[in-house]
């Protein structure tokens, strides 16, 4: 690259910038306080659980289902299950949303989500597997509260539900069971795009937040100006 | 041709009024054809459902009709389905009809008409099916909604073992549909471009999700779910019974369960038909009844099972009274415990009036049940009899009604121990006696009590001893258990001993044995006696009437077992005798008494034998004695033949033949390794000595003695070899005897005229020093009696200790480069103190290190010559020949630095060291002067590190040393 003088005074210019402004960062504004890293250490933790705890539910439940909802191939058509929030995204809308829309979302998402498996724990039949839904609920209404934990850190609002569109789980066949098993399914996938998704959403803000200990000094030195 | 024409006209006329009027009455409606017909579908039931009216009945007329149905499928002209449907018909009646498919409604277009026929008696026959109604169509495609694919029919519930058609719906007619139920492909029938049709035959429950049932084509999919249920069954076992005849307790065995997901499952309801009342059941397997208050006494009860696809039912009859089932007894207590009874209580819960209960109590103890029945109202007690002394009871109580039977409580039990008593029957003695020196030793043994007859734990035994001949001396022995014998030395005098067993309670009844003052018959023969697998079999003839019993005891050679004995009726006289402990190889002595009235034992046969005989495992060992040229004894007496595994009939002597022919008594025998022996046979086991003779002289011989038995011979593992002397030797021993002892004498003499011999043969050389003529010399001359100058001698080592020209080599100790020396001298370190070394003298210094110290602990020698000089502070660390060396290797190593390799290498110290001077803290100035003192050295190189001196070089620095010049080594 071919660097000249104007552009040295350029990258100066905006490295005074950023520097000026790094006060202002809310999660680099606190002295003292461990900030909101822990938590969000935490949750990403959590987010890497329950990957692992859905791995053998989703096992269970789907041989509880019968082929072909089991069949590791299986991959239908996304039939019904449109209340379900998607967690795929392209890549570059994914790269363009901030901190605040982000946790916005993985926030309405598991909301959502933890609504549905509720729904699905109200019909499991078998005792044992109905044990370990509940205790999937639990974890996910536990990643519910660390994610409502970090928006706090963070200084970032939760957000309300809009009238009309709160999550709620309608027993009833709306459509067959067919329809319904399908729904499971799906339910089941999503929630492990979600896992995953958040699990690289929070190793992001993570690294974000955390920045190496130069960059400290630098925000340090930065109080001084 | 005019009146042609007019009839023509008039003809056509007619012709066209008949027809009119024909047409007329024909197109007449009929009355009583139905009308308004309307057709509806029930998907999940996939049922069609008709309705229509007849009209044209008067108001009070009731026709009996039939009615036609006919249902076509896909076009009116498939008809699938006629059916009559009879029915009488009223006026403005709406009638219903209805038809089940087995194809779901939704797959094809149904058509549907109906036509009728009275059927009444009150109308004269000919009698006409009316017009068909209009085809009614029923397309249930029409309500779905814009899905591209379809199956049907959704969500289905049918039982295991049911045929099931289903089939798929695709909005386009496309080819690459395919279905399959579960992970199985299915394939139908085509009945249009867009319907395909699947027949399931004997569908099977597998699991409660339901059967996943789907088609899908590369971008649709679309499923349904198939519930199988299982065939709901009559429940088994169905009973009612009361504990307290104020409820009932109903209980079945339900069979399959049925549930299924998003369908419920079975339920149960009992029905009493007296009463008419209804109890829908909480529980699949069982079911609470309240009784009524108003003592009805006699129930039928219905049980009805029902899920959605079926309904069983099951009923019982019975008399309240009759199903009474008692709840278990209460509050069981056991009191006044004594050895051999107790007393048992015990409480009922009431049962309504019918209160008298039959209660049966069971005694579970030493492995037996005793059951006894007892009438109970509400308290009852139970005495329990005839216990066993210290034993350990577990009593039980159930009841039931006793006025019907219907069945018994559960049981409810305590556990008991009782108490002791005393011991029931006298111990089991038996005795051995010895007679050593006129007096008796007795060893009495007895058996442990039984548990049974000790009735507690046995504490002690005690043994009276009665002097039968004094009766006035009684002695009393008090032996605690567990002890099982004890051993008496009586005089010659008759005695009577009573041994009781003791327990915390009380004595047993005595065991009495009388120790006659006559030993007994002494001279009794023993016999032998083989032994079998049963045991050992023996018989005896009895020699006096009056007895009151036999008794056989046996012990085993081995001195280390017990003697064991047993009782036998006086009527015996034969017995078998079997034990656990007999062994194969060990041999037991028995012995048969007959007990006389006066309780004395009389020894009457004496039997030995094997349990199984087994061949010797070892033979004797055999010394060889009185060897001559011809013969030699061989003894084997410390055989033992009684302890050993079978009876010795004999010995073997086995002889290796050193021709073909055996010495005379021998046989020529085989043995088992195939080689060819000499045998000799010895057929008394008591004769163990055996002379071989007729042997040859100086020859070679190998024997072997072992023992025969019946069951074989011993092993024919090492023969001994023997050696024969030749016929001479006895006489050369005498010759060469006496001539050793005359050169003996003669060596002695020679020794005792040594010195003498000396003298005269080989004098001594004079030695200088003790000459006389050195006390002449002391007093003219010096007072250092010299005899020889140094520099008389001739040097025949040279130690090369430094070469150093114009190099400076630094010396720790003198802090002097060498160069600033004269090296005319060697450069000397006196390792060893000399400060107290006080001039010359004899004295003899070792180099060799490990003397180092002595010789300087002596004070005699002063100095030990190296090349580097080491500060004397370090010559006390130098006491080992280790630390003499790492301190030389120092000292190169810190001087080597200054000074050119090669240039100091290698010391060489003489044999004879020269005297050195007394400075330690200097270099020697003075070369060794004429050494007074004369040493002895031992020759040492140290060698230092890589450096050896060059022979090449110039030495400006030598040693010369001295070997000892013609002076005598001591």
């Amino acid at each position: 690259m071919d660097f000249r003088a104007g552009d040295s005074w350029g990258m100066l210019a905006c490295l005074c910038t950023v520097l000026w402004h790094l006060p202002a960062v809310p999660a680099l504004n606190r002295t003292g306080d461990p900030g909101p890293g822990p938590s969000i250490q935490k949750t990403y933790d959590l987010t890497r659980y329950l990957e692992h705890q859905l791995r053998s539910l989703a096992g269970t439940y789907l041989n509880y289902l019968g082929p072909p909802f089991n069949e590791p191939d299986f991959n239908p058509p996304r039939l019904g299950a449109e209340t379900l929030p998607r967690a795929t995204v392209n890549l570059e809308v994914w790269r363009s949303l901030n901190d605040k829309l982000r946790l916005t979302q993985n926030y309405e998402a598991y909301s959502h989500l933890l609504c549905h498996l509720r729904g699905l724990n109200r019909q499991a039949a078998a005792a044992e597997l109905r044990r370990s839904l509940a205790h999937f609920c639990t974890s996910v209404q536990g990643l519910l509260g660390s994610i409502a934990g970090v928006m706090a850190a963070l200084g970032y609002p939760l957000p309300q539900p809009l009238p009309g569109t709160e999550p709620t789980w309608a027993p009833g066949p709306a459509h067959s069971d067919f329809l319904q098993k399908m729904d499971d399914f799906w339910l089941l996938k999503e929630l492990q795009t979600w896992l995953w998704r958040s699990a690289k959403d929070f190793n992001r803000l993570k690294k974000k937040i955390q920045p190496p200990a130069a960059a400290v000094t630098l925000h340090l030195e930065a109080h001084g100006f | 041709m005019a009146l042609f024409a007019v009839v023509q006209a008039a003809f056509l006329l007619t012709l066209l009024s008949f027809r009119t009027y024909q047409s007329e009455v024909l197109s007449e409606p009929l009355p009583w054809t139905p009308e308004s017909l309307e057709v509806s579908i029930n998907s999940a039931q996939q049922c069609l459902y008709l309705q229509w009216r007849v009209h044209n009945l008067t108001h009070h007329q009731e026709l009996k009709m039939v009615f036609q149905i006919e249902i076509s499928r896909i076009e009116t002209s498939n008809v699938i389905w006629v059916e009559n449907y009879s029915i009488p018909v009223t006026w403005n009646q709406v009638l219903h009809w209805s038809w089940e498919s087995k194809l779901p409604l939704e797959c094809v277009t149904h058509f549907v008409r109906i036509r009728s026929l009275v059927a009444d008696a009150s109308i004269p026959e000919p009698r006409f099916w009316s017009n068909w109604s209009s085809w009614e169509e029923v397309d249930a495609q029409k309500s779905l909604g814009q899905d591209p694919l379809f199956v049907f029919p959704k969500d289905k519930l049918v039982e295991e073992g049911s045929n099931v058609t289903i089939c798929y719906v695709s909005r386009s007619p496309e080819s690459n549909i395919s279905c399959a139920m579960e992970d199985v492909p299915i394939h139908g029938k085509r009945l249009s471009p867009n319907v395909s049709v699947f027949i399931l035959n004997d569908v099977r429950f597998i699991r409660e999700t339901g059967t996943n049932i789907y088609c899908l084509n590369p971008s649709n999919m679309s499923g349904i779910i198939l519930y199988v249920s299982k065939v709901l069954e009559e429940p088994k076992d169905f009973s009612c019974e009361t504990q307290d005849l104020k409820s009932l307790n109903c209980t079945w065995d339900p069979g399959h369960d049925t549930t299924l997901r998003h369908q419920s499952s079975q339920r149960y309801t009992l029905f009493e038909s007296f009463s008419g009342k209804t109890k829908l059941c909480e529980h699949k397997k069982w079911c609470h009844w309240q009784v009524a208050p108003d003592s009805q006494e006699t129930y039928n009860l219905t049980l009805t099972a029902e899920n959605q696809l079926r309904r069983r039912s099951v009923s019982i009859l019975f008399n309240l009274t009759h199903r009474v089932h008692p709840m278990k007894p209460f509050n069981v207590f056991l009191k006044s415990i004594s050895a051999t009874n107790a007393t048992m209580t015990w409480k009922v819960h009431p049962v309504g009036n019918y209160s008298t209960l039959l209660c049966q109590v069971a005694l579970h103890g030493e492995g037996k049940v005793i059951q006894h029945n007892v009438s109970v109202k509400v308290k009852s007690q139970y005495f329990l009899s005839e216990l066993e002394p210290v034993t350990e009871y577990v009593t039980r109580v159930r009841c039931a009604a006793a006025n019907h039977f219907w069945k018994w409580s559960e049981w409810i039990g305590q556990t008991f121990t009782t108490l002791e008593a005393a011991p029931s029957e006298a111990p089991d003695v038996w005795r051995n006696v010895k007679s050593v020196l006129g007096s008796h030793i007795v060893t009495l043994f007895w058996r442990p009590l039984s548990k049974s007859h000790a009735h507690g734990k046995i504490l002690f035994y005690n043994v009276v001893i009665e002097n039968l001949d004094k009766p006035s001396s009684v002695k009393l022995l008090s032996i605690p258990a567990p002890a099982n014998g004890t051993e008496l030395t009586l005089d010659q005098c008759s005695y009577q001993i009573h041994v009781t067993a003791n327990n915390s309670v009380g004595t047993s009844p005595a065991s009495i044995i009388v120790i006659s003052r006559d030993p007994g018959n002494k001279n009794v023969e023993e016999g032998r006696i083989q032994g079998t697998e049963d045991g050992f079999s023996l018989s005896w003839k009895p020699q006096s009437g009056d007895v009151i019993g036999y008794v056989v005891d046996w012990y085993p050679q081995d001195p280390r077992c017990q003697l064991q004995w047993k009782n036998l009726d006086p009527n015996t006289t034969s017995t078998v005798i079997r034990s656990d402990a007999f062994r194969p190889g060990i041999r037991y002595n028995f012995r048969i008494y007959e007990i006389s009235t006066e309780r004395i034992a009389y020894l009457l046969e004496k039997k030995t034998g094997y349990a199984q005989e087994l061949a010797p495992s070892e033979n004797p060992q055999v010394a060889v004695s009185n060897l001559t040229s011809h013969s030699f004894s061989l003894s084997w007496k410390d055989y033992s033949t009684d302890s050993q595994s079978s009876f010795i009939q004999g010995y073997h002597v086995y002889l290796k033949p050193k021709e073909e022919q055996c010495h005379p008594g021998f046989e020529k025998v085989v043995l088992s390794d195939d080689s060819v022996c000499c045998q000799y046979k010895i057929d008394n086991p008591e004769q163990k000595t055996f002379v071989v003779e007729n042997l040859q002289p100086e020859s070679f011989y190998e024997f072997l003695v072992t023992p025969y038995t019946s069951v074989g011979e011993g092993p024919h593992d090492a023969f001994t070899k023997v050696t024969i002397p030749d016929e001479y030797s006895h006489v050369l021993i005498r010759i060469i005897l006496p001539m050793i002892f005359c050169l003996l004498l003669l060596m002695v003499l020679c020794y005792l005229t040594s010195q003498w011999m000396k003298e005269k043969c080989y004098p001594d050389i004079p030695d200088p020093y003790k000459s006389s003529v050195l006390s002449l010399i002391k007093y003219k001359e010096n007072h250092h009696p010299t005899i020889m100058n140094v520099n008389d001698c001739v040097p025949d080592a040279i130690e090369v200790v430094n070469k150093l020209e114009g190099s400076k080599i630094q010396f720790l100790g003198a802090r002097k480069s060498l160069t600033e020396m004269e090296f005319t001298k060697p450069a000397y370190l006196y390792l060893l103190p000399t400060e107290n070394y006080s001039g010359p003298g004899p004295c003899i210094c070792f180099e060799n290190f490990t003397y180092n110290q002595a010789a300087s602990d002596s004070g005699s020698c002063g100095h030990v010559p190296v090349l580097l000089k080491t500060p004397p502070s370090q010559l006390a660390l130098l006491t080992s020949p280790e630390n003499l060396l790492k301190t030389l290797e120092q000292n190169y190593v810190n001087s080597s630095g200054g000074s050119p390799a090669g240039e100091t290498s290698l010391n060489y110290v003489s044999q004879l060291a020269s005297h050195m001077s007394g400075d330690k803290d200097s270099l020697p100035t003075n070369p060794p002067g004429p050494a007074l003192c004369s040493e002895y050295r031992t020759q040492m190189a140290v060698s230092l590190g890589l450096a050896s001196p060059s022979p090449s070089e110039n030495s400006s620095l030598s040693s010369v040393t001295l070997l000892d010049q013609g002076e005598p080594r001591r």
